[in-house]
């Protein structure tokens, strides 16, 4: 295997609701073990591109590759949405209101894909499941209910979820925008963390700060295509195309 | 005339009304869980991706809740059997007619729950369970039913107490339940008082133990750490985490 085949490749995704088009064209690889933070502004596709990605969403037209395996949901032809279910494991999501399980304890939202995703055995499910809560820092936390976490806690608890399914890629939709300011930090080195572990990683996010110390390569959408690529130190620094300079400035980041 | 409390007691604690009082609580749980099943299935077939199994599940609440309950018991009793002959043989008994009849008016309604219940749940946890992998089977029995559950139980409540009442009028079709026997026992003594007395007790019993059900069941329902217990939890939570 080539280092450089990339882990996760989409190319020329399109994607419409009704008349409305949201990407026109987009293609993003990301490589084993690399962090892709998107920006730009809303309404630009961040979001769809992201549950396009998950499989989530069907595309209309391109190709999405996992792991050197054509994965894309298509609208019309291709693979159907059922054949697709034991791919989004693999492509876990992180989103942005948390969406854990209320009638599960942390520990059970943590369990619940192993034990009916893998098929692995409750005992195991439960070991595993205690380690990535304690990764997580939430080991004392197990037995509570969502609505008895803090957001920041709340967010852990997906995260941990999320790599209780061993993805191969992890996406990250917003996952610190619904937090009070002081609840962000945690969340973000839990990510961070995962990075340097050398999780694959695409994070739509305007936490700059992890942008500059955990991401390879930034990505600016807009109008639902990508117009710049660059690594955080040029992106931030001196960014070749207007729309992204005027961004950054009206941003403040 | 005096109320005579020896009338009373001796009715209230007779094995008629108790025999009477069983059968009300055996039609109505029976009718209450049949029509929670098929109100469920017509829930579901409500929000089909197909207009005509759409329309046919609203047509199908519409009919059974516009026409009077009473009527319905009627219809399975008496028109029913002129039509399919096979229901005049012994085997369709009074008890069978209005277990018919009250699930299938019992349905339309819990369909129209149910379907708030479903539309209570919020579309991110489905989001969470396909990101998951889980199978869309699996969505439903771990994510989306508990929590359906959960919203439905004091609105169900409410449905099941009614029912519990409207099982008196099989008293029409010759039902041997509570406020048959209890007219029958008037018809000899003529104790209306001391009788009608001694069936609200029953019924107040009944509901009052229902009541604490449901109160119990909320609690199991709450999800909050203090309240739980394992082996008390509900079937769905345990499913869901795997338990066997």
């Amino acid at each position: 295997m080539s280092g450089s085949q990339p882990m996760i490749a989409a190319s020329e995704i399109t994607k419409h609701y009704g008349r409305l088009e949201v990407l026109k064209g987009v293609s993003l690889g990301v490589e084993r073990g690399q962090v892709k933070v998107v920006v730009g502004p809303s309404g630009s596709g961040k979001s769809t591109l992201l549950r396009c990605l998950a499989l989530l969403e069907p595309i209309e037209s391109g190709s999405i590759v996992l792991d050197g395996e054509d994965v894309a949901w298509q609208a019309r032809g291709g693979r159907g949405e059922r054949s697709l279910v034991p791919f989004r494991s693999q492509l876990c999501m992180v989103f942005q209101h948390f969406n854990l399980f209320p009638h599960l304890t942390a520990l059970e939202n943590v369990m619940i894909g192993p034990v009916h995703v893998r098929g692995v055995d409750r005992k195991e499910a439960r070991d595993e499941a205690m380690a990535l809560l304690a990764r997580v820092r939430l080991g004392d936390k197990a037995e509570r209910y969502p609505h008895e976490l803090s957001g920041g806690q709340q967010q852990r608890v997906a995260i941990a979820r999320a790599l209780a399914l061993r993805p191969k890629v992890m996406l990250f939709d917003e996952p610190t925008s619904a937090l009070d300011p002081e609840l962000v930090r945690e969340v973000i080195d839990v990510m961070e963390e995962l990075a340097r572990d050398g999780m694959t990683m695409i994070v739509v996010s305007h936490e700059m700060r992890f942008a500059h110390e955990a991401a390879d390569a930034i990505v600016m959408m807009d109008e639902g295509r990508i117009i710049e690529e660059a690594p955080p130190d040029r992106f931030f620094r001196d960014p070749t195309h207007e729309r992204t300079r005027r961004f950054l400035q009206l941003a403040e980041l | 005339m005096q109320f005579d409390r020896q009338i009373f007691w001796e009715a209230l604690t007779s094995s008629t009304f108790a025999a009477g009082a069983a059968l009300t609580i055996g039609l109505a749980v029976a009718a209450q869980a049949a029509g929670s099943i098929l109100g469920l299935v017509v829930a579901l077939l409500r929000g089909s991706s197909l207009p005509p199994v759409r329309w046919g599940a609203a047509a199908y609440v519409w009919l059974f809740r516009a026409v009077p309950t009473l009527l319905q018991l009627l219809f399975v009793w008496n028109a029913l059997p002129q039509l399919i002959p096979s229901l005049r043989d012994p085997w369709f008994t009074p008890f069978l007619a209005a277990f018919l009849a009250l699930s299938l008016n019992e349905s339309a309604y819990m369909a129209e729950i149910i379907r708030s219940g479903l539309a209570s749940v919020d579309r991110g946890q489905m989001l969470a369970g396909k990101t998951l992998g889980l199978r869309s089977d699996q969505i439903f029995r771990l994510i989306t039913l508990p929590q359906m559950i959960r919203v439905i139980i004091p609105p169900t409540g409410n449905e099941f107490i009614t029912l519990l009442k409207l099982t008196s009028l099989a008293s029409v079709i010759s039902l041997r339940e509570l406020l048959t026997v209890t007219s029958q026992t008037v018809a000899v003594n003529f104790r209306f008082a001391e009788l009608y007395a001694a069936a609200t007790v029953w019924y107040l019993a009944i509901v009052s133990v229902f009541m604490v059900l449901q109160a119990q069941l909320e609690k199991r329902y709450q999800w909050s750490s203090r309240e739980r217990d394992v082996r008390t939890m509900p079937v769905f939570a345990r499913v869901a985490a795997g338990n066997r």
